[in-house]
């Protein structure tokens, strides 16, 4: 019975769950007020637009985790499958990661890590290598 | 080989003095206060950004924004001090050093109000080619630096006892309560001595953010963790033994940087703080600011 | 409940596990500067067990809350005679050894063709038990305060036994403590053991929360906030800590009155309640009388 059990977990953990992972980029630019951000969200899936994915944004300071809510912006669909559009109202410039919650086709949830300054979000470089998926 | 082990121990002194500085200021207010300041750094950024606010704004010259770096620092100081400090002389530790702690995000939130910007260049204290000896190499700043160290190390020496002042402290240190008795006005002391420490740290600010010549709102962690680090090396209340921590934290810091990498470097100093801390040699326990 | 509101609770969840280990130290008479690492053990331990061997969560959680003790067993062993700010810099520098490691450490396994694992100052990505187990926000949220309650129950018991009379005696006057006959190394030794279990299991919470996990999460900030949550709720009773952290994140977090200014009037704030109540709000006295109003009467 055990056995059976356990030969049943290995035959679904070898099963390819989930194909392929959402792959996310940010590209954001300034509104009026300060820290407040428009971007844009591009969702890709096997080099292919992800289109009607429901995305809650938020966002985190890695330096002080927990201690910054900064209010979860839910995405509109943009011009194009697979770009969306959300608002995003920080606290202070910096470094953020700015969380993406998938719900709809896909459930999961991505951490992107962008710089946002006077002039827009660039992705966080460290060791050498983009941080971000 | 030898010349790169020269060559590290030299940035190692150069980097040593700040850190040199910076514990004595700490050194000062832990041994008068028994009270660890956590603003002590926030402090010191909080002088160097009302510097670089007074050099965007301003034609300043390099002793005005020396100066505005110490004021800034003794300001800040003193605003900690009345808020954390004088309230607690009698009462926890632990109470004083949260509350310098929320003084701290204070200090963080209203530089990052004023200039958003992550960094901002500072101007240099010094434009040239470092000294060479030979193959050797040493910054004009670092000398500059290591100087000072030793210059207010002897000064405070000979304030602490040469002095009327120093007498009082001393006094204070040894037995706060006849002091009272005889006639000292002990909070006064423990103010003046708070400002002098402040004041101290704003002169190391300056001259560590005009080596880099550049500045971010790190620069409150960065003062207070290597302040602390170097007063605890070298042995926590002693004004010689804070230089010796320091220089020995730099030289020590500058050999692991070069052998070892960045994050071995900092693994060994806070492995060395750990065992020294465990082990706990005699020249650490000395309790005497004096 | 909306997806703000979720979030909010959430966090306050998960950060007072760390505050409620700093107060279980302060209370014996010891202020930690690393509780944050064990935090960060935990953190690690939880989502190298779920994202790279399939365990399950309450699985990983328990394995975290034990590496969380043996490391803290370990930091406390040596450090036992310590007290005061000596305690606390060798506790620090402990907490950031932990972290050097984390960005020293890089093991990664292939899952479903991508590596997972902790990838040094890259992080941790991919810690998703909760989204390949279907758990909506509200039911972690669920989770989350689930476990406080049962880890309060436990404290409120301790507090009211002769365990949590000698704790505070221990906190007050070791040497009294000896007299009477209590193991005083091997009590603290537990006691620190306890704490950097519960900081294990709130980081095993954390990483599942965020699925993503990096070295700066843990570095001394977090600590020192624990610390400062713990001192501002109150030592007089467990509901001190909490009361900390729903007052800084809860009450100027959600109010969107103070964006921008909130570490400012925080910080003010703070230092100037610590004027008036050193031991913080819930203090003894305060608790010791409404015990004798409410509950005795």
């Amino acid at each position: 019975m055990v056995k059976s059990a356990i030969y049943l977990c290995l035959i679904f953990s070898a099963l390819p769950a989930f194909a392929q992972r959402v792959q996310a980029e940010l590209a954001c630019k300034p509104a009026k007020t300060d820290f407040i951000y428009d971007c844009t969200i591009k969702l890709a899936r096997n080099g292919q637009p992800l289109a009607g994915a429901a995305i809650t944004v938020g966002a985190d300071m890695p330096s002080m985790p927990m201690a910054h809510n900064v209010k979860p912006a839910k995405a509109k669909p943009g011009k194009v499958p697979g770009d969306y559009e959300a608002q995003l109202d920080l606290e202070m410039l910096g470094e953020w990661a700015v969380k993406l919650r998938l719900s709809g086709p896909v459930k999961d949830q991505l951490i992107l890590h962008y710089n946002f300054d006077e002039k827009g979000a660039k992705p966080v470089i460290r060791s050498g290598r983009p941080l971000r998926k | 080989m030898i010349f790169d082990l020269i060559q590290n121990t030299f940035d190692g002194l150069a980097m040593g003095a700040s850190y040199a500085l910076l514990a004595v200021g700490f050194t000062l207010i832990f041994g008068v206060l028994r009270r660890v300041n956590l603003s002590y750094g926030p402090s010191i950024m909080f002088g160097a950004y009302c510097a670089t606010w007074v050099h965007l704004n301003f034609q300043a010259g390099l002793l005005a924004l020396a100066l505005v770096t110490i004021a800034g620092a003794a300001l800040a100081g003193a605003y900690v001090e009345r808020l954390c400090f004088a309230p607690h002389t009698q009462g926890s530790a632990i109470a004083a050093m949260v509350a310098s702690f929320a003084l701290w995000m204070q200090f963080e939130e209203v530089v990052t109000l004023v200039m958003p910007k992550h960094l901002y260049d500072f101007p240099p204290m010094f434009e040239g080619e470092p000294l060479a000896f030979g193959p050797l190499g040493m910054r004009v700043e670092a000398l500059v630096m290591l100087a000072c160290a030793l210059a207010i190390c002897f000064a405070l020496h000979r304030l602490l006892y040469r002095s009327r002042f120093g007498l009082a402290v001393r006094a204070v240190i040894d037995a706060p309560v006849a002091a009272q008795l005889a006639g000292i006005n002990v909070p006064r002391i423990l103010g003046l001595v708070f400002l002098l420490a402040s004041s101290i740290g704003g002169l190391a600010g300056w001259l560590i953010v005009s080596t880099h010549t550049q500045i971010t709102p790190m620069l409150g962690m960065w003062s207070t963790l290597k302040g602390l680090l170097a007063m605890m090396i070298g042995g926590l209340g002693s004004l010689p033994g804070a230089v010796i921590g320091g220089l020995a934290l730099g030289i020590l810091e500058a050999h692991g940087q070069w052998f070892l990498g960045p994050q071995a470097r900092d693994l060994i100093v806070y492995l060395l703080l750990f065992v020294l801390l465990a082990w706990r040699p005699r020249w650490m326990t000395t309790q005497s600011a004096s | 409940m909306d997806d703000y509101t979720i979030g909010v609770l959430t966090n306050i969840g998960l950060i007072s596990f760390i505050a409620l280990s700093a107060y279980l130290l302060i209370i014996a008479g010891e202020m930690s500067f690393g509780q944050q690492g064990f935090f960060g053990v935990g953190a690690y331990v939880a989502g190298v067990a779920t994202a790279m061997y399939g365990f399950p969560l309450p699985v990983a959680a328990a394995m975290a809350m034990g590496a969380g003790a043996a490391a803290a067993f370990l930091v406390g062993l040596p450090t036992l005679r310590l007290r005061g700010l000596y305690f606390a810099m060798a506790t620090l520098a402990a907490a950031e050894m932990f972290r050097i490691v984390f960005e020293l450490i890089h093991f990664q396994r292939e899952i479903d063709g991508e590596p997972v694992g902790p990838d040094g100052t890259q992080g941790f990505r991919g810690i998703r038990w909760v989204f390949e187990n279907g758990v909506e926000p509200a039911g972690y949220l669920a989770m989350v305060w689930g476990l406080l309650f049962v880890v309060m129950i436990l404290f409120l018991l301790v507090e009211r036994s002769k365990l949590g009379a000698t704790l505070r005696m221990l906190g007050e006057d070791p040497e009294l403590a000896r007299m009477l006959g209590v193991h005083v190394e091997r009590f603290k030794l537990g006691v620190v053991a306890a704490a950097g279990a519960l900081a294990a299991l709130g980081g095993a919470l954390y990483a599942h929360h965020n699925t993503y996990i990096e070295p700066r999460n843990f570095d001394i900030m977090l600590g020192v906030h624990a610390l400062a949550y713990a001192l501002i709720g109150g030592l007089g009773t467990a509901f001190g800590p909490l009361l900390g952290v729903l007052v800084d994140i809860g009450v100027l977090e959600g109010s969107r009155f103070f964006q921008g200014y909130r570490m400012i009037v925080f910080g003010g704030l703070v230092a100037v309640l610590l004027v008036f109540r050193p031991r913080g709000l819930l203090d003894e006295k305060v608790v010791h009388w409404l015990r004798a109003r409410f509950i005795s009467a």
